[in-house]
């Protein structure tokens, strides 16, 4: 049983993991940027450090500073969170060698799925299909051009060290094809690190599919089912919802295949701790592997609403050597989630980021709602980080429930003082497509040409 | 002594801000603390550092301020403030003196402490000119990122 865990991360994820904790009974200790000394990951811990100034690279992406307050503060493990050092084999290096448990998958496992190009290739020795395109990363404008005449266009132009959805452009014809294909590269460098790029063909309106894993430290893995994230603005999620409503209503069988080949990667990785596997499905029901997120993700929520498991409990169980309670056919599906990402942005001035002080804040509440946030009135929402501000999910026995809880708590939701994403999210709602369950990932896009006058017309 | 006594002896600590009171006569003792105001930021009589958060900011707004950039010296005061996070020792090893005292004159390149972080002896630099005027925390006292360590009057 750990007795101290500290928490490598900050906002919402911090606050979800430190309330795992506590429901454990294990004490929990913050770490804190000084943007972060009011927020309220650093009000609910037990104990809490400040490791650097307001920049990720100053505080919470440095190593030997969480790791000195590891130690000074004498922790048994650490919970990385999303994003940060989540997913930085290296950390999980550190840890381990300072005799700190770090909660999330072993760094083998990391190592195995490392990059998007190393997972392709991974994903083919276990049997899973990927989008037709180059063997692993791609050097030269000639290889470029070979691979895009092979698989056909249109193809996706990919960093192999992207993530969140950044790092990826498409191309139509030789000619982008070659522009795209050195800028790029510029821009995986200066963005990752890494000027490494792959390329795919680039499947039109697809799906975002993705299957939550979970394995223990002794072998066992399951899957606990999909999410549709096909929501999204510019590669950004911002709403969730638990099943899919694709797989549901045309294509009920994919669940067990493509349940079965999340299974197969997680298995050729030999994943342990929580993972999400991530899929494209084209309108034919044809499935494609894209990666897999080796860390607890933001989204997490809404399975954790449909299968009744708590997730970031199970991490912590598992990182203590648990094994897992659950086998796969006691996983049951019920009801139906959705997951509204609250963004501090403005809709209307082309989601530009809203930092500042929320002045009224007031969530929704009722049966089947869940809000999970940092934030509160008088809170200063600082510039240095990402916008979310906060998840509201809500939960029904069926898709129709959920999402007229959605729309209600969404109208009652309040925040003044910063711009929001609600209305942007409340029109998401009324949007007859999304109601009918039919959408890709062009969505969002289709929805702002087609609103975009009237929004215009409403700023002027 | 009855309650009207103590309240007196309350008030009496209170306008001469007297923490701790403490009587015992033949027949009966009382002691009376003064609690700090809605949770201080520092927790340990012993000058142990790890800090429970200042309380939240009350509804109508009124934020605290930051205790990272808090400047808490007077004007003509500078801190010396921890650029890491580790355990503070104040000489190079247990059977030395100590690197600065109250009064020792430091220029920008004097040691003025030690700062361990897995097992490495991090020497911390005194970046200012002038005389040490307070030690703000004790030996082998865990600090964190921007914590006051010492007090210049800067000359």
């Amino acid at each position: 049983m750990f007795e101290k865990v500290l928490v490598a991360n900050r906002g919402e994820i911090a606050v979800r993991i430190i309330r795992a904790c506590k429901e454990l009974n294990v004490r929990t200790v913050a770490v804190y940027s000084e943007a972060d000394a009011n927020s309220m990951h650093v009000q609910l811990a037990d104990e809490a450090i400040c490791i650097g100034k307001a920049a990720a690279n100053e505080s919470y992406l440095r190593i030997d500073r969480i790791i000195s307050a590891a130690e000074i503060a004498d922790v048994d493990a650490i919970h990385p969170g999303y994003g940060f050092l989540s997913e930085n084999a290296h950390f999980a290096d550190v840890c381990e060698s300072c005799n700190i448990r770090f909660i999330g998958p072993n760094s083998r496992a990391m190592n195995a799925l490392e990059d998007k190009a190393v997972s392709r290739a991974l994903a083919k020795k276990a049997g899973v299909p990927i989008p037709p395109g180059s063997e692993g990363v791609v050097d030269s404008e000639q290889d470029a051009l070979a691979v895009a005449k092979r698989i056909g266009y249109p193809v996706m132009i990919k960093a192999i060290a992207g993530g969140g959805g950044r790092g990826m452009r498409v191309a139509h014809n030789d000619i982008s094809l070659v522009k795209g294909f050195y800028t790029a590269r510029t821009e995986a460098e200066k963005a990752f690190g890494n000027s490494g790029v792959y390329i795919e063909k680039f499947i039109e309106n697809p799906h975002h599919i993705e299957f939550q894993i979970l394995g223990d430290n002794k072998g066992n893995i399951i899957h606990l089912g999909e999410r549709d994230c096909s929501i999204q603005r510019r590669n950004q999620k911002l709403v969730e919802e638990a099943p899919s409503p694709l797989i549901e209503t045309k294509f009920r069988k994919l669940r067990e295949k493509m349940g079965k080949a999340a299974y197969r990667i997680a298995a050729e990785a030999n994943y342990t701790n929580a993972g999400t596997v991530e899929f494209i499905v084209d309108n034919q029901g044809n499935f494609y592997f894209l990666e897999m997120n080796k860390r607890i993700q933001v989204e997490h929520a809404i399975t954790e609403e449909v299968t009744g498991i708590d997730l970031v409990r199970y991490q912590i169980m598992i990182a203590m050597g648990e094994p897992l309670r659950h086998s796969q056919s006691d996983i049951q599906i019920k009801g139906h989630a959705i997951e509204c990402r609250i963004n501090a942005e403005d809709p209307f001035d082309d989601f530009r980021p809203s930092p500042g002080r929320i002045e009224m804040y007031y969530q929704p509440g009722g049966r089947g709602i869940r809000v999970d946030s940092h934030a509160y009135a008088g809170y200063n929402i600082p510039s240095a980080y990402d916008s979310m501000i906060g998840k509201l999910v809500t939960y029904g026995k069926d898709r129709r429930e959920a999402m007229d809880k959605m729309s209600r708590a969404l109208s009652e939701y309040m925040i003044t003082g910063v711009k929001t994403t609600i209305s942007f999210q409340q029109a998401i709602l009324q949007d007859p497509n999304f109601r009918r369950g039919v959408y890709s990932t062009t969505f969002i896009e289709q929805l702002l040409s087609g609103a975009r006058r009237e929004l215009l017309e409403e700023k002027a | 002594m009855d309650l009207k006594d103590i309240k007196a002896i309350i008030d009496l600590m209170r306008k001469n801000s007297i923490s701790e009171f403490e009587l015992e006569r033949q027949d009966f003792k009382i002691k009376l603390k003064r609690g700090s105001a809605g949770g201080a930021a520092t927790a340990y009589e012993d000058g142990s550092t790890i800090t429970y958060a200042a309380p939240l900011p009350l509804p109508g707004g009124i934020a605290l301020p930051s205790p990272a950039s808090a400047q808490s010296a007077p004007s003509n005061e500078l801190e010396i403030k921890s650029p890491m996070i580790g355990t503070f020792y104040r000489a190079p090893s247990p059977e030395s003196a100590s690197y600065v005292e109250v009064g020792t004159e430091v220029n920008p390149e004097t040691v003025v402490c030690i700062i361990e972080a897995m097992k490495v002896m991090n020497e911390i630099k005194a970046e200012a000119r002038g005389v040490i005027t307070q030690v703000m925390l004790d030996n082998a006292k865990p600090v964190e990122f921007g914590q006051p360590l010492f007090k210049i009057r800067p000359s």
